[in-house]
């Protein structure tokens, strides 16, 4: 449906990204840095750093992206469907000091692939790789599980300001031909509302015929 | 005239029309003549097709009032019903629809029960539906009239204008339908114009955008009454159950959600109370999108009281805790219906991607979230949650300051604790000013005798010639008294002093 109001205008297109993740592994550092260019600000203006907006120009196209955080405590895990309906793209993010963020990431991916098929782009970040003395979860590892399961995997730091970039233009490239797969895909989708319009064009004409009803309200 | 009719010999004024407009009358009219009649007998036909009304008024307000109070309603309905009830057969016959009044009432007759069964929540659920139902045909009215307004400079207005009606009209014939069919023609009818206006203004969507929330505030202002909480589901139940959960729920604390709001700064509390009018007057709207407005308030709300708390910006992970505490606290009225109303009615374009829709789905997963809490969630152990969800055991107040910050009731009984104490403490202080005072009352008693007998004993070893010559030194001081005079006179030196000087008047 989303994608959908994207193919509408054909040159706008609104991409829904979700932000999964354990608690602490610094998911809201990522997308501030993103969005705010931030870290660690002392003097707050943003109010609040869960659902912010994004205006890109890839490739002459425009792309509005609203990445939505989500609440990362193991109590709220079973609210992640409510969360990801929808959504265009997913970033799982873990902390690559802690073993268990990965394994939680890895369970995301398999709720995620079973509830909304291949129609969502994955990136599997491993965050603060300015922490690389202390890692925990070994890169090999990490990139071959992502590739397992049809994922990209980036290495990023909201502190060092590294890789952030990257990760978002890629996914809106890789959203954007995920798109336009489904517009081609959907051609005879354009011919089937061309004749549900007609069907609202008859229902216009009835109106017309008894004018009655409606004259002391436009008069 | 009169005299030429006097010349006849007959009693004239008994044939002329009483009213003296020199015709004559009729004993059939009552002694008025044709004309007069007529407009005689208009004015009385007139006025007692009034006395008809208003009795027919009376008998339908009395009678309403006795189904009121047989359903136990709050006081402020019944008087406000029979005028909408009028307005409403007005619009409807307006629009050309003549079977539908009494099928119109059933969802607003039946909702008073379930105030009934929410007697906690009296301030919040009856002034939202009674004043939705007020306002109901006159908010279409205006509605439309606001519609019309919007529509004119556009150069397809008159087209949308007329499907948009034709739309709204038809949907009252398929009231039977189900829920769910309903919000897909809706949806449906929301797709193809907003394709039908893309193309037409190529490109500029905020435009196309700012037709469809008129489209939508046009038609659902129209719609509420027929597709809000409708007959063909359960949405009522489930607000009951919600309603009853939350209400069960009553002892959940702030520190059991772990919710980063300290309420003791008085800016975060007023935050808080604003999002809960916030989520609370989401019910009285009628537009989808107005009832996003309320959602997205409310959570701006949350997070300013989240920053206020925390010194830095909110994320998801504060956030979530907190809208649900609100939600917990506000107990919103009809919470289910209207996130149901709003899922199936709003432009989908909104809820799904923009932020209105990322605060909706926030309040989403927080009722989700209060329909599945259990124990854990809260850090407790599933007997205790138990204890406390059947009210066998309430939680223990972690501290007198912290118990306050908690949950209304345990606020309210630490400041019972409180005062308390206070009253203890003043009481004993009572006790040791009183015990003061009588200590004070027996040394005075006890003083006085002490001087009555040192004057006494003085008395005695003076004779009273030494008295006189005190009395006249006593004359100089003027003020001195008897008994001190006394005193004075133990002092022999006090002969020895200068005299007093006396005024003296110098001449010139």
């Amino acid at each position: 449906m989303a994608a959908g109001g994207a193919g509408g205008g054909g040159k706008t297109y609104s991409f829904k990204v979700v932000l999964l993740g354990e608690g602490c592994v610094g998911k809201t550092s990522l997308v501030l840095r993103y969005c705010e260019n931030k870290f660690n600000d002392k003097h707050i203006t943003t109010l609040q750093a869960s659902f912010l907006t994004k205006k890109l120009n890839i490739t002459g196209k425009r792309v509005n992206l609203a990445i939505w955080d989500t609440a990362g405590q193991e109590r709220f895990h079973a609210l992640g469907p409510i969360y990801y309906r929808d959504s265009n793209g997913a970033v799982l993010v873990y902390d690559i000091t802690d073993e268990d963020s990965f394994q939680k990431v890895k369970n995301w991916v398999k709720e995620l692939r079973k509830m909304l098929g291949n129609e969502i782009c994955l990136c599997i970040v491993g965050n603060k790789i300015d922490l690389d003395k202390d890692r925990h979860v070994s890169v090999e590892e990490a990139e071959s599980y992502a590739e397992s399961v049809g994922a990209r995997h980036y290495h990023t730091s909201a502190k060092l300001n590294k890789g952030i970039e990257e990760l978002f233009l890629d996914l809106c490239k890789r959203m954007m031909e995920t798109a336009q797969a489904e517009e081609r895909l959907k051609g005879n989708g354009a011919s089937q509302s061309a004749s549900s319009r007609r069907g609202v064009q008859i229902v216009d004409d009835e109106p017309q015929a008894t004018p009655a009803g409606g004259c002391c309200s436009s008069g | 005239m009169m005299s030429q009719r006097r010349g006849i010999h007959l009693d004239q004024s008994e044939l002329l029309c009483t009213k003296g407009c020199g015709f004559y009358g009729n004993n059939a009219w009552q002694g008025l003549c044709s004309k007069c009649w007529r407009e005689e007998y208009q004015r009385e036909k007139q006025k007692q097709i009034q006395e008809d009304w208003a009795l027919a008024e009376r008998l339908q307000r009395e009678e309403e009032e006795a189904y009121a109070s047989r359903q136990q309603r709050t006081q402020s309905q019944p008087a406000i019903a029979p005028f909408s009830k009028f307005e409403e057969r007005k619009t409807k016959e307006k629009s050309s629809k003549v079977n539908t009044v009494t099928k119109f009432f059933i969802p607003s007759s039946k909702t008073p029960p379930k105030k009934d069964a929410a007697p906690l929540d009296t301030q919040s659920s009856p002034s939202p539906s009674s004043s939705a139902s007020r306002h109901s045909s006159v908010d279409s009215d205006h509605a439309t009239r606001e519609f019309i307004d919007f529509l004119k400079p556009l150069k397809s207005g008159r087209e949308i204008f007329k499907q948009c009606r034709a739309f709204t009209e038809g949907m009252v014939y398929k009231r039977d339908m189900g829920a769910d069919e309903l919000s897909e023609c809706v949806q449906d009818f929301y797709q193809n114009l907003s394709d039908r206006l893309q193309t037409q203004f190529k490109g500029s969507s905020d435009h196309v955008e700012s037709i469809m929330d008129e489209v939508e505030k046009y038609m659902m202002t129209r719609l509420y009454k027929e597709v809000f909480c409708p007959e063909t589901t359960d949405d009522e139940k489930k607000d009951l159950a919600t309603q009853k959960r939350i209400r069960a729920l009553h002892w959940v604390t702030i520190e059991m959600l772990c919710v980063p709001v300290d309420e003791e700064i008085p800016e975060v509390s007023d935050s808080v109370v604003k999002a809960i009018t916030d989520v609370i007057e989401m019910d009285s709207k009628c537009v989808p999108k107005e009832k996003l407005g309320c959602i997205t308030r409310c959570s701006k709300h949350i997070f300013n009281a989240i920053k206020i708390s925390k010194k830095e910006a909110a994320s998801a992970d504060d956030f979530l805790p907190t809208l649900i505490y609100i939600v917990l606290k506000a107990n919103p009225p009809r919470l289910q219906s209207n996130i149901q109303y709003i899922t199936r009615f709003c432009n989908p374009s909104r809820i799904m991607t923009g932020e209105d829709g990322y605060y909706f789905t926030n309040l989403c997963c927080a009722v989700a979230f209060i329909e599945k809490l259990d124990g854990q969630s809260l850090n407790l152990s599933s007997e205790d949650f138990e204890l406390y969800m059947s009210g066998q055991a309430s939680p223990p107040l972690p501290q007198a300051t912290g118990a306050s910050s908690s949950s209304p009731g345990s606020s309210a009984l630490s400041q019972v604790h409180k005062r308390l104490d206070l009253l203890t403490g003043l009481g004993e202080r009572q006790e040791r000013v009183m015990e003061k005072a009588r200590q004070m009352e027996s040394d005075l008693i006890d003083w006085t005798d002490e001087v009555e007998q040192k004057v006494h004993s003085a008395l005695e070893s003076f004779p009273p010639e030494t008295q006189i010559t005190t009395a006249t030194t006593a004359s100089g001081t003027a003020t001195a008294t008897a008994a001190s005079s006394a005193i004075d006179s133990d002092n022999v030196e006090n002969e020895l002093l200068p005299p007093p000087l006396q005024p003296q008047v110098f001449a010139g």
